[in-house]
């Protein structure tokens, strides 16, 4: 929704565990970083498709959300846009199935939309209901940083560290 | 007897499943279940109640603000406490912008697709679908170069082989049967009415500070500063934002969505005689228009077994008829136990065990209105303005059914609204409706400013013992509620009452269907391989179940969602 040419979006429910890992790195970043103007960094909870306003505009999408994989919890995963599409969309029951690459799609269809999207994932122990990250997602979190600042620098538009970095706001898990 | 079940779990959890009994064509029997225990209540026992709304609106992902909202009226409720006028009026100004977004989003990228075959919209010619669309709305673009636009950037991506997504749409099935050029207007507006939803949502951020989560609410009011000379605060700056954007929408909802579900509607009557089920109607009241909730914009109300004159309406934030009659079953929900009991009394005590078609076979609970499965949503709310003698009600819906009977050519009532047809126009009557309201509050807003009433919150005071409150919101999917116990500035207990809840409910001690399983009884099936029409009935409800948790599966191999047995 901003002038920003590159999003950093975090996605999952803060309030179902594991599931926090999107917003948990986001406000990580936040806590430690400086961004450019040309850098929006948010956390978007579990829009659906109604995540397509927020990559309408963006050149570039770094997404960070939990990942479904056969691999051990908090191993890190990072995907591009053609591996991110590369299975059709299923039909949908419930009009609001998570919905990335159908927001993907239907931006493309309409002529917008990022060209460029890594999805830096980890794979989730427990989603269940719980405010707190399980030990293996919290030792992913710097990776998934460090993944984040990378393909900012690729990008570009480089985030520069805090001279007085303050403690990540992790608001529903106090 | 054939039974088909439609069951995405391996994609995604928290998500909704449906089993059709299938017989002779048409379904013969429906169970509506809830795959995944969510409890999400139990995070808020023992915090401050000032904080509830923060964590509330973080249950969905897409129903952010209406858990919000239903959060601080539900507080407000236990303390007796009023709130100002502007607070009223910004936050229904939230509410309908965010429900506008939401109605849009339903119709043209979530469900339009149930109806529009999007491989015949090539077929359709620029020209008659321009001329066709110019005869139905004063809306500037539907010229016929920007139509041809449409068709061409839609031709690109078929030759290029890949549908994007379209792909797993059931073209060409037989209950398709939009003329061409019909299917290619709609995909024009499918295109538009993502610049159109974006610009709705821009208003839910200019006044509530962020999206999708706001978080400009106080349990007492609202955060948002007024001073019409600050650039910090809301100022005159930015209240004439919000009222172009606001006006921009209310074209687009006059001018396209509602003539759109008119034409398309009128093309399908058959569906006007499927997928009544339950019709017990349940809305309440909501857009306030005074600090303590008792004289509102929006009509609330019920009506039994579909007949009009059993019309009852809800008055006020406290009303007793709504407090005192909604209970809870979990005889045929995966709880410990068989009660049915009123929300402040409830515990939330998962026990699951395997599916049982007479027995338990889901996680959500089954809400009651004095013993009744209800049904909620823009059906009701509609319904329940119209038999109440709610003039901007009444006059969307004539005008509606007129065009709708003009197209069809048969005259359409308002009791043929008891359909899955009728909740998609009723849907469309009620964006339309509130699209008006919008600049009527908007009007309010800066008029009371005007008067140099500046005031925003009015500070809670938590008393030692225990208060009880609820909450309600006519929500995008209907009527939502929220209920408190708060003991010593507290939560004691907490329980939601959610719209989906209301018409995803499974069966109760009485055996009572719930409306979604009620409605799929008599839905024809043409292949039992691709149940198009079960999709029709259950899409008009507009479920939302499946936000609580986001793990996506890039990896993810094709399996099979739907079964025929």
């Amino acid at each position: 929704m901003s002038a920003a040419r590159v999003g950093v979006i975090g996605l999952g429910n803060v309030l179902m565990g594991d599931d926090a890992f999107g917003p948990w790195v986001v406000q990580t970043l936040l806590a430690g970083y400086e961004f450019s103007d040309e850098v929006a960094v948010e956390d978007l909870g579990t829009p659906g498709l109604d995540l397509v306003p927020y990559i309408t505009d963006l050149e570039a999408l770094v997404l960070v959300d939990t990942v479904r994989s056969e691999a051990a919890p908090g191993t890190t995963r990072t995907y591009r846009r053609e591996e991110l599409l590369r299975h059709a969309p299923q039909t949908r029951l419930s009009p609001h199935d998570p919905g990335v690459k159908e927001a993907l799609l239907t931006a493309e269809f309409a002529g917008r939309g990022p060209r460029e999207v890594l999805l830096v994932g980890a794979v989730p122990g427990t989603t269940a209901m719980g405010t707190r990250l399980s030990p293996d997602l919290e030792a992913a979190v710097p990776r998934a940083v460090a993944e984040v600042l990378r393909e900012l620098e690729r990008l570009g538009c480089p985030a520069t560290p805090r001279s007085a970095p303050c403690p990540p706001d992790i608001w529903w898990a106090r | 007897m054939a039974r088909i079940v439609i069951d995405p779990i391996t994609r995604i959890e928290g998500h909704l499943r449906i089993d059709v009994e299938v017989d002779g064509g048409s379904v013969k029997n429906a169970w509506a279940s809830g795959q995944m225990w969510r409890g999400i209540e139990n995070i808020l026992l023992g915090r401050d109640p000032r904080e509830a709304w923060i964590f509330t609106q973080r249950f969905c992902g897409v129903c952010t603000t209406v858990h919000a909202i239903a959060s601080v009226r539900a507080v407000e409720n236990a303390l007796g406490l009023e709130i100002p006028l502007n607070a009223q009026y910004i936050r229904n100004l939230i509410v309908i912008a965010h429900a506008m977004h939401d109605h849009v989003v339903h119709f043209y990228h979530l469900s339009a697709l149930d109806w529009v075959d999007v491989v015949s919209a090539l077929k359709g010619d620029a020209a008659k679908a321009s001329a066709l669309a110019e005869s139905l709305s004063p809306w500037p673009n539907n010229g016929r170069a920007q139509i041809q636009a449409t068709k061409d950037r839609l031709a690109g991506f078929v030759q290029a082989g890949q549908l994007g997504i379209f792909a797993n749409g059931y073209w060409g099935h037989p209950a398709m049967h939009l003329p061409p050029d019909v299917n290619l207007l709609a995909v024009h507006h499918y295109l538009q009415a993502l610049e159109y939803q974006r610009k709705a949502n821009q208003v839910v951020a200019i006044l509530g500070s962020k999206t999708p989560n706001i978080q400009n609410l106080a349990v007492g009011g609202v955060a948002n500063a007024i001073n019409l000379d600050n650039q910090a605060t809301l100022n005159m700056d930015k209240l004439y934002m919000v009222k172009s954007l606001l006006d921009e929408v209310v074209a687009f909802v006059h001018q396209v969505y509602l003539p759109d579900v008119c034409a398309i509607g009128a093309m399908y009557p058959e569906w006007l005689k499927h997928g009544a089920g339950v019709t017990n109607y349940l809305a309440v009241p909501d857009l306030p228009l005074d600090t303590k909730g008792t004289q509102f914009d929006l009509p609330g109300g019920t009506i039994m077994g579909g007949d009009f004159s059993t019309f009852k309406p809800i008055t006020s934030f406290a009303d007793p008829y709504f407090k005192d009659n909604v209970e809870e079953s979990i005889a045929h929900s995966w709880y410990d136990g068989k009660w049915q009991k009123h929300p402040f009394d409830e515990t939330t005590d998962p026990k699951y065990t395997k599916w049982e078609d007479d027995g338990k076979y889901s996680w959500v609970k089954a809400p009651r209105f004095q013993g009744k499965p209800m049904q909620v949503g823009p059906l009701s709310q509609v319904l329940v303005g119209y038999v109440g003698g709610h003039e901007p009600t009444k006059r969307w819906a004539d005008l509606a059914l007129k065009t709708v009977s003009s197209v069809a050519k048969v005259q359409v009532t308002p009791g043929m609204l008891h359909s899955t047809l009728g909740r998609h126009a009723a849907r469309a009557i009620r964006t339309a409706m509130i699209a008006e309201l919008a600049q009527k509050h908007w009007k309010l807003l800066v008029d009371n400013i005007a008067k140099g009433d500046t005031a925003i919150f009015n500070p809670p005071k938590f008393p030692p013992g225990e208060v009880r409150g609820f909450g309600f919101h006519e929500a995008p999917r209907g009527t939502l509620s929220h209920w408190a116990v708060i003991q010593g500035g507290k939560i004691k207990n907490y329980q939601a009452v959610v719209p989906t809840t209301w018409n995803a409910s499974p069966r109760d001690a009485k055996d009572q269907k719930g409306p979604y399983e009620a409605s799929l009884l008599g839905n024809p099936i043409a292949d039992p391989k691709r149940p198009l029409e079960v999709l029709r009935t259950i899409h008009s409800f507009d479920p939302c179940l499946a936000c609580a948790i986001h793990t996506l599966d890039p990896e993810g191999q094709e399996i099979a969602r739907v079964k025929a047995l």
